[in-house]
């Protein structure tokens, strides 16, 4: 017996001790609840931390555009006079973005925004033989633009590098125009633009349309074809918080009079696809926890039955009723903190076997759970809580054990 | 009260251990079912008395033992702890009084089961002060020492006989150096031999510590032993007179004496039936 222990913390060890398969069986209940918890927590957290990474490696946090071009009738209305009119909405032509070196550096100013680069995209077409693809063109700043979207990564066959007479396309466009590394193609716009491009890089963004559509090129190359010289169709930002991106497309919005695309605007159904799925494990982690709990609970009624006559003796030597009271709130704690330790670590393997048994096609990990030290920490609390909790009525019970009932009966 | 001097050299205080003064007690209190278990009970416990309650099952001896023993309150009346009204204490301060100057022993199997026969006697001073330390160890050592258990000191009490068990309740009730000891059929589990030896140690504890005993028990000549026989009947205090050292008697196995229970009295019985 240790002499720093002070008895309640004494008396609910031993309680625990001596009823071996009970402890033994609540605790590995509270184990199994609290691995499936956090195991079910970290592989959310680690599958939408991916698909967050997937999104936003092929797309820019915030994109600004030209606000749209409005019609504007240019017959004034005289007071008293009432015109029936029908405003035609005007195509929107490809055009730069105002004074956009002015707003570059405006953006590189701010601190909410890590990265910065213009970019011209348009419409074109790439011709091999008989054979045309309709593409989308995007001009880039390479020095820039891989801050934004990682695309060296991307490249499978070939180089990262953005000449004048450069080009990368994607694996599909490749595939079906019968293209390799080097290959010249035809790029043509409708502006008139045309010209001989050689592939330097062939990537993959895991994506069929993208793989398909979209063609890099130099930014003044794409300024060249598609007649916007000096100019540029938008500029793409990488805020320093994706998931603030919203507030600050909206800030820049109104800074700038720009159009301000964010990409939670952009991607609105998966977001509310996550939320769902956050949501439906939340309520399942939820249920598991309550199981957890009522296990605890029912132990410890029974536990208080069996020692009846323990806690009279108790209370007749002169024992408080805080005390008994104590004895059964600290067992409560102790089974939730021992399951939830034990717990952690049967997630921690059920983690690894995963990362072993769930791979993509060529070996690599299908993603990365990261179960980081705070989730061990909040497991442990909320089990410890929990295991408090539900100790509280039996430990109240306890406590009010009338001494002469609980010995005589 | 020669047996008295005769056993304990201790002197007697002034101030009574225990005083009862027209205690009563009811149950079911407003209902129809009313009853009023104990009439009247008017008792004085000096320091050192080895005193024996006996009386047939339904006689209101453990409600008188409950209420003397701070775990239930009467009815009415009065009821003073070395000189102490209890009355107006709430139940912590109940508890506390308990702890300080009762020591409890009971029938069987009253130690707690995880815990070894040292640990059990540490209890009470434990519960007291909070946490262990070395000098309540070395108390409860020499306590074990005196009811000759030193060497099964560290076994769980669940691994002891019952005699065994009945010696640490004894060194436990001692532990905080109550000056009142409840010994409620301390001996109603245990064979003759050792409810002789158990009977003996308490006597014996009784003398060297001048300890108050009062002994609830349905073996009359375990009763007969005491200094003091207080008979309880139908709620009254019938009988309450020293005992004659002439009358001691072999002890015998108290369950020949509990088979027929009315037989329990010292009264003769023709002047019971009156």
């Amino acid at each position: 017996m240790n002499n720093l222990l002070p008895f309640e913390w004494i008396a609910a060890i031993r309680f625990l001790r001596e009823g071996r398969l009970q402890s033994l069986f609540i605790i590995s209940g509270v184990s199994i609840g609290v691995a499936v918890i956090v195991f079910m927590s970290a592989l959310l957290t680690g599958l939408q931390a991916n698909l967050f990474k997937r999104v936003l490696s092929s797309q820019p946090h915030i994109t600004l555009e030209r606000p749209k071009q409005v019609a504007t009738p240019q017959r004034k209305v005289a007071p008293g006079q009432a015109v029936l009119s029908t405003v035609q909405k005007p195509a929107q032509r490809l055009s730069s973005v105002d004074q956009w070196q002015k707003v570059r550096d405006e953006m590189r100013n701010r601190t909410d925004i890590l990265a910065v680069s213009p970019t011209v995209t348009g419409p074109a077409f790439v011709v091999r033989g008989d054979a045309s693809q309709a593409i989308s063109l995007t001009g880039i700043d390479a020095e820039q633009y891989i801050k934004i979207v990682p695309l060296p990564e991307k490249i499978v066959t070939g180089t990262f590098r953005m000449n004048n007479t450069d080009m990368l396309v994607g694996v599909q466009l490749a595939d079906d125009l019968g293209v390799q590394l080097g290959d010249k193609l035809r790029v043509t716009t409708a502006a008139g633009g045309s010209l001989t491009l050689t592939i330097v890089g062939i990537f993959d963004f895991g994506n069929r349309g993208a793989n398909q559509r979209t063609v890099y090129v130099a930014l003044s190359t794409a300024q060249n074809l598609l007649n916007l010289i000096g100019g540029v169709s938008s500029i793409d930002l990488t805020a320093v918080e994706p998931f603030q991106a919203e507030v600050v497309a909206q800030s820049i919005a109104a800074s700038t009079g720009l159009n301000a695309l964010s990409w939670i605007s952009n991607n609105n159904q998966l977001f509310i696809a996550l939320n769902a799925q956050t949501l439906s494990s939340q309520v399942i982690r939820l249920f598991v926890a309550l199981s957890v709990a009522a296990g605890i609970a029912s132990v410890l009624v029974v536990s208080v039955v069996q020692k009846r006559k323990e806690i009279g003796i108790l209370r007749a030597m002169g024992g408080s009723r805080g005390q008994i009271l104590r004895v059964f709130l600290i067992q409560g704690a102790i089974v939730g903190l021992l399951g939830s330790m034990i717990g952690s670590m049967l997630a921690t393997a059920m983690v690894s076997l995963w990362g072993t048994v769930a791979k993509n096609p060529d070996g690599t990990a299908m993603f990365v759970i990261d179960v980081n030290v705070s989730l061990y920490l909040w497991a442990a609390l909320i089990a410890t809580i929990t295991g408090l909790a539900a100790a509280a009525t039996p430990a109240v019970r306890a406590a009010r054990l009338d001494p002469v009932d609980a010995i005589r009966g | 009260m020669d047996s008295t001097t005769s056993v304990s050299a201790v002197e007697v205080s002034s101030t009574p251990v225990l005083r009862l003064e027209g205690v009563t007690k009811s149950f079911d209190i407003g209902k129809p079912n009313e009853t009023e278990v104990l009439h009247g009970i008017d008792l004085v416990l000096k320091k050192g008395e080895f005193a024996a309650l006996i009386g047939p099952s339904g006689s209101g001896k453990s409600t008188l033992l409950n209420i003397i023993g701070l775990l239930d309150r009467p009815t009415r009346g009065k009821l003073f702890i070395g000189g102490q009204d209890t009355a107006s204490l709430d139940d912590a301060a109940l508890t506390k009084l308990r702890g300080r100057t009762i020591g409890f022993i009971f029938q069987a199997h009253y130690l707690l089961s995880a815990f070894t026969a040292l640990e059990n006697v540490m209890m009470p001073i434990m519960l007291e002060r909070g946490h262990p330390d070395d000098p309540m160890r070395e108390t409860a050592k020499a306590l074990l020492e005196k009811v000759g258990l030193t060497k099964w000191q560290d076994n769980l009490s669940s691994n002891m006989s019952g005699g065994q068990q009945q010696r640490v309740a004894i060194a436990r009730a001692l532990a905080l150096q109550p000056s009142l000891i409840l010994a409620d059929e301390p001996t109603g589990n245990l064979d003759t031999q050792t409810t002789q030896s158990v009977f003996e140690l308490m006597r014996q504890v009784s003398a060297n510590s001048g300890t108050t005993f009062l002994l609830v028990t349905h073996n009359l000549s375990l009763a007969k032993r005491c200094d003091r026989i207080i008979e309880l009947l139908d709620g009254k205090v019938v009988v309450d007179q020293a005992t004659a050292p002439t009358e001691v008697a072999p002890i015998t196995q108290s369950s020949e004496v509990v088979k027929n229970d009315r037989a329990l009295s010292i009264i003769p019985s023709k002047q019971r039936e009156r």
